[in-house]
């Protein structure tokens, strides 16, 4: 039964899977009230959960199609919008150059889905992605490889009831709050934290054992897990055989947490999103599973092995095949079946080159179709992609909320936010949920998906989809795990959850973990960046007059940029909070203003995401430097 | 014991009653949302309200108090902008709201009654009516007696619904209440003596249920006026908070709200949108300084103006109905109880 | 009853530069039986808007001895202070108040009269001064003594000049940082204490700035002598509302919008978060 004035939907944030009620009045989203029977948010939900009716009520929306015409962007007719965006696209492929299409994690599993069928579909290109993909789907990805496709395993709920939760901390309790509760929640029932960071987080703070890492250093505390479990579950039980040699200079901390970890008999592990974990994310997914077999966790229920991704849909996005490398529902390029299968379904067989991610596609392409995002916010070179995009010869941007890739749009074609919109979304934990809305899309704003079916029709690619749940009836007939999904359960219930991957290969041999790259020791400090997103440049927090203070004020305060540090540094260098400070890498150098933070480790520096293009000079590209930090002179 | 003036309605009526009600104004009572989530909502026909039904999590404070809840409406005319107050007198009657929420909007009518008086808000509550529905099942969250806000109310209502077998026994708290009665004459009858004993039993098997003090607001009380609760136990049980907002939103007396301007066509609405004091930019000013910088210290805010005696003075009671929502919604577990009794030990569970 | 959140519609009259980043706008109530009716106290303040950016609160920096205007003067420091220097004479803003308890100039009357201000501090003050002036027969000894970050950041620079110039005001004017063609006192505000005469035991010092600036004045004037409720500062936090509802500005049970933002530093010691 639904209620006069507020729907249930899924709350739009962080992929914890909350579910809550937006409410309505006169039109507009007005407020938000707690479910209390949702199994993950169960009668919580976050500051930001308790703020998802603001941006579409109080942000800037976009309300009729626009296209460029003299310089400006010039309302008009759908019909108009839509033609100019297709044959816009279509002259940038009659050049000879290449068109790319972005989908997003802040888009439904429908739009992402619809973005890739046009992409492989219509547009016939591999150049095809979402900019935070590199963040989430090689962790995932490896974790599979290395579990034969029985993790990531495990639900938020489940970590609840853990004896050990080995947490790789970026920092849950501000990027992922409900999954932070989790932890906390097995902690106050008697179960013994791990942490591992070069935070000491809040979660830290609640930890049996933090163990302290360099940014990137996560690979060597997973060995050296590995290690502990593997000598611990040999005493166990082959006390007749001779244990191997315990492995030398184990650190005492890593070793009693893999004691833990092997004797539990339900326990999780956490990895949240941190930046400096790069490229090597597949190697790490692969030790973490490695881990959770050597302990027995594996399969096991009640144990979780979990990679959060670092926005809402973003698990949904990957699956829906927005990336240069897979076919929906995470398959290889060539997988005949998987091919086969798309192709009766699309009427047309899906181009499976090798495309180029969301970096490397600007500068590349000459036409870029953008769903629900601004590139170059969750991008590590804002400025290189921004002046990427300002180059393009077509750039057809769909979205609810003005964003600088809207300004720069050629075709502006507006769809609907999440509190107007059908479809559904995936949690990290894998719980497919429907998104409702609870009012109509300002202006003549349409469903995105609706806009991409239209888009892709126009690209002769057959699209009859009356509505959201076609599209989604599509999607569970070509992606195999999304084929059993519970329709009463996505209907009347609180979502389905998708099965772990039944078809994933077997377990491949992988090389050994390589340590990660150290920084050379020519420097007194170590810099890098924190966090791998800034929810202070999504439109949802940012247009939320509520979440921007609260989340973006100190950013506005310092908008030319900071670097954080512990007070025991910053007293030995004899700075204080506001005052500069000159960081020389082997790059070049930067000077920043100091902001002082508790939960940094001596010798560390951080500079919030939002501002890496300040630090880039120093940074050079690498994840990690090691710097000199001097007080300027003057 | 005070007598009771209390009349009866056979249980076999209630929906022609409601109909009565609905036809003179919006009835909001709780009601099953999807997948069985207990809400309060405006209904649609009396067989949704619910009589049976674990209190809805979200209050009903918020028909009274929205979430975002326009004041004024800007608009530019020819001659300059024309600013005009908005009022919403709309007849509502908030139907089984239990005897917590009934203290809660009791408390809300004093604050917002109290020195400046504001207007929004009292034309709001003139213009609703509030059935109680008396509590014989205590909740299992709840800890209603310790602030003596249930699981009977005493005062703040119009009428208060007792449920006495084949029988809802109606007490009249207020003229309204009365006037209530009257106009549906011929549903009610005055009560019997063995009718009023009935509910009187019902009342006292239900403190007996709760007799258990669960939280000791006097010792908490003790030491957070005087300002003797050790920095360092506000400083642990920050660890334990991840400052959601969600006991400031679901608690009944909490009112905290910022000022902003929306847009509306060609104008603007002026709203009144719910802030909390645990946000970190609560008290964030201009210039960047934030005298509440640390979570400890709006942790220690929130409980001073929930339980010191300074509030206590001024408002006539503590800041908390038990009504143990903030229980049931922290994302943390710095809930009232857990944090009363830190208060009085002396030590966090952390 | 009127709305609590309810402005008034009024007219720049006039805006004047003060510093590179601080304007005084002159301003009337539109409705003019409003703008008669319109009674305030030096050192109390308005909710000021900017329609569509929101409101927020600013002390009064003209005097009630003046009424045929107000003034307020504003340093841009976010939106909405943004939004106020873009406009001009002939614009309309809203005003809500006034708010606040204001300084209390009837218990002043006889005393010495020592005016503080730091920076941006002044303009609350100010209003006070002018009344104080408009009635100089009624006080005794009135100094003003006023520091900034540098020449550039002093505010009302001719009133200064035209205070200093009448033999019955004393004005002692500091920078931080001297710049070239100031040939004025270098220095932080306490520096003043030293030029000046100070009579503890008759005067009421007036104390208004930033709050590091504030702390530091009350100290000093402590060690010189002034009793705790000789000095009186105002409060500067968060306000929303300015009527004692939104929460924003409370230190314990008080509230700076309604308690305040005038305190003295007796008041201020009992003042707990």
């Amino acid at each position: 039964m639904t209620v006069v004035d507020a729907v249930l939907t899924a709350c739009p944030f962080c992929p914890c899977g909350c579910g809550l009620y937006l409410q309505c009045d006169d039109g507009k989203p007005s407020g938000v009230a707690p479910s209390r029977h949702h199994p993950i948010s169960q009668s919580r939900l976050c500051a930001r959960g308790w703020g998802a009716h603001e941006a579409p009520a109080w942000g800037e929306r976009l309300t009729e199609p626009l296209v460029r015409r003299a310089g400006g962007l010039t309302p008009v007719s759908w019909g108009e919008a839509l033609d100019a965006a297709v044959s816009g696209l279509n002259d940038v492929r009659a050049t000879g150059k290449a068109v790319g299409v972005l989908g997003s994690a802040r888009a439904t599993n429908e739009e992402n889905y619809l973005a890739a069928r046009l992409a492989r579909g219509g547009l016939g290109t591999g150049d095809l992605d979402s900019c935070l993909r590199g963040t989430y789907l090689p962790l995932a990805r490896g974790i599979s490889r290395g579990s034969g496709g029985r993790a990531p395993q495990g639900s938020l709920v489940e970590i609840e009831e853990s004896e050990v939760v080995i947490l790789f901390d970026g920092d849950l309790a501000r990027s992922h709050p409900r999954a932070a509760f989790a932890v906390m929640q097995a902690v106050a029932r008697g179960a013994r934290l791990v942490t591992v960071s070069c935070l000491r987080t809040q979660l830290a703070r609640l930890a049996a054992t933090h163990v302290r890492v360099a940014p990137g250093g996560q690979q060597e505390v997973v060995a050296g897990l590995i290690a502990s479990v593997v000598e611990a579950v040999a005493a166990e039980s082959m006390t007749e055989r001779r244990a191997p040699e315990p492995a030398a200079e184990m650190a005492e901390d890593v070793k009693e947490a893999g004691r833990w970890y092997a004797q539990a008999e339900r326990a999780s592990l956490l990895v949240a999103p941190e930046a400096a974990v790069g490229n090597s994310g597949e190697a790490l997914g692969f030790a973490l599973a490695s881990l959770s077999q050597a302990a027995g966790h594996l399969g096991r229920a009640g144990s979780v092995v979990l990679p959060l991704p670092v926005r809402w849909n973003l698990r949904g996005a990957c699956e829906m095949g927005v990336g240069p490398d897979v076919l929906p529902g995470l398959r290889p390029l060539d997988d005949q079946a998987a091919l086969d299968r798309l192709a009766r379904a699309w009427g047309r067989p899906p181009a499976s080159p090798v495309g180029r991610d969301a970096a490397a596609m600007l500068g590349a392409v000459g036409g870029l179709l953008v769903v629900a995002e601004d590139p170059p916010s969750p991008l590590r070179h804002e400025r290189a992609a921004r002046e990427a995009m300002s180059q393009l010869d077509c750039l057809v941007v769909l979205d609810a909320f003005m964003t600088p890739t809207v300004r720069a749009a050629h075709v502006v074609l507006p769809i609907a936010s999440h509190a107007e919109c059908e479809g559904t979304c995936t949690s990290a934990d894998g719980r497919v949920q429907r998104v409702r809305p609870c009012a109509s899309p300002p202006g003549s704003a349409r469903p995105g998906w609706l806009v991409l079916a239209e888009l892709s029709a126009r690209l002769d690619l057959p699209s009859q989809f009356g509505s959201a749940g076609e599209v989604l009836a599509e999607i569970c007939h070509v992606i195999p795990a999304y084929q059993g999904l519970d329709h009463r359960a996505l209907d009347h219930g609180w979502g389905a959850v998708v099965a772990p991957k039944s078809d994933a290969r077997p377990v491949e041999s992988f090389p050994q973990v390589a340590g990660a790259q150290r920084a050379a020791g020519d420097g007194s400090y170590l810099l890098t960046l924190d966090g791998v997103f800034d929810w202070g440049s999504d439109p949802l927090v940012a247009l939320a007059p509520t979440l921007s203070r609260d989340f973006v004020s100190k950013r506005k305060l310092f908008a030319g940029g900071f670097l954080e540090m512990c007070s025991e540094d910053a007293e030995a260098l004899g700075v204080r909070p506001g005052w500069p400070l000159r960081v020389k890498s082997r790059h070049g150098e930067a000077t920043l203003p100091v902001m002082v933070r508790r939960e940094l480790e001596p010798g560390l520096l951080l500079v919030p995401f939002a501002f890496r293009e300040q630090a880039e000079g120093v940074l050079g590209g690498d994840d990690v430097v090691a710097v000199q930090a001097t007080r300027p002179a003057g | 014991m005070e007598p009771v003036t209390a009349q009866v309605l056979a249980k076999d009526r209630v929906g022609e009653w409601i109909e009565r009600l609905m036809a003179e104004a919006e009835v909001i009572a709780p009601v099953l949302a999807h997948g069985g989530d207990e809400v309060f909502a405006p209904i649609r026909s009396p067989g949704e309200v619910l009589w049976e039904f674990t209190n809805p999590v979200h209050p009903p404070k918020r028909f009274l108090l929205p979430q975002t809840d326009p004041v004024v409406a800007i608009r530019r005319g020819d001659n300059g902008y024309e600013l005009e107050a908005i009022v919403d007198e709309r007849r509502r009657v908030l139907l089984n709201v239990r005897s917590c929420d009934v203290a809660g909007l009791a408390f809300l009518q004093h604050v917002h009654a109290a020195d400046l008086p504001d207007r929004s808000y009292l034309e709001r509550a003139a213009a609703t009516t509030i059935v109680c529905l008396s509590c014989p099942d205590p909740c299992p969250l709840g800890f209603c007696i310790c602030s003596g806000a249930g699981p009977f109310a005493r005062e703040g209502y119009d009428l208060q619904l007792s449920d006495i077998g084949d029988l809802l026994l109606a007490e009249i708290g207020s003229e309204r209440g009365g006037e209530l009665l009257a106009a549906t004459d011929g549903f009610f009858r005055p009560a019997t003596l063995a009718e009023m004993a009935q509910r009187q039993q019902l009342e006292e098997k239900a403190k007996q249920l709760l007799s258990e003090q669960t939280c000791h607001f006097a010792s908490a009380m003790r030491r957070v006026s005087t300002g003797r609760v050790a920095e360092d136990l506000w400083r642990k049980m920050s660890d334990w908070c991840l400052e959601c907002g969600a006991c400031n939103f679901v608690c009944p007396t909490c009112f905290c709200f910022s000022v902003k301007d929306r847009h509306n066509g060609d104008g603007w609405l002026r709203c009144r949108t719910w802030d909390s004091c645990q946000y970190p930019a609560f008290t964030l000013e201009a210039s960047g300084h934030n005298p509440r910088e640390e979570r400890r210290d709006r942790i220690k805010r929130r409980f001073f103006h929930k339980v010191s005696a300074q509030y206590y003075q001024r408002d006539g009671m503590v800041g908390c109905v038990g009504c143990g929502r903030c229980v049931e919604v922290c994302l943390g577990t710095t809930d009232m109880p857990a944090v009363v009794a830190a208060i009085r030990k002396g030590e966090w569970h952390g | 009853m009127d709305s609590l959140f309810l402005p008034g519609v009024a007219r720049i009259l006039d805006v004047r530069d003060e510093t590179p980043d601080t304007k005084t706008f002159r301003v009337v109530l539109r409705d003019r039986a409003a703008h008669d009716g319109f009674e305030f106290q030096p050192g109390q303040f308005v909710e000021l808007s900017v329609f569509g950016c929101g409101e927020a609160p600013f002390c009064i920096a003209s005097s009630p001895t003046r009424p045929e205007y107000l003034e307020l003067t504003v340093r841009r420091a976010g939106q909405l202070t943004d939004a106020l220097h873009r406009l001009g004479a002939g614009d309309e803003i809203g005003l809500r108040g006034p708010c606040g308890n204001g300084f209390d100039v009837a218990a002043a009357a006889g005393k010495d009269l020592v005016f503080v201000g730091g920076g941006i501090g002044l303009p609350p003050l100010r209003g006070l001064i002018w009344n104080v002036l408009d009635q100089r027969e009624r006080f005794d000894r009135v100094t003003v003594l006023y520091g900034a970050r540098t020449p550039n950041d002093l505010v009302y620079k001719d009133e200064l000049k035209r205070w200093a110039e009448r033999s019955d005001v004393e004005v002692l004017v500091t920078v931080d940082r001297g710049e070239p063609g100031w040939d004025g006192i270098v220095g932080m505000v306490p520096v003043l204490f030293d030029r000046t005469e100070l009579h503890p035991r008759t005067s009421l010092a007036f104390v208004c700035g930033p709050p590091v600036m504030i702390t530091f004045v009350i100290q000093d004037l402590l060690m010189r002598g002034f009793a705790d409720h000789a000095i009186i500062s105002t409060l500067e936090r968060m306000m929303q509302c300015g009527v004692g509802k939104c929460n924003h500005c409370a230190i314990g049970h008080r509230y700076v919008c309604r308690d305040g933002p005038v305190f003295s530093y007796s008041q201020i010691k009992e003042l707990v978060e």
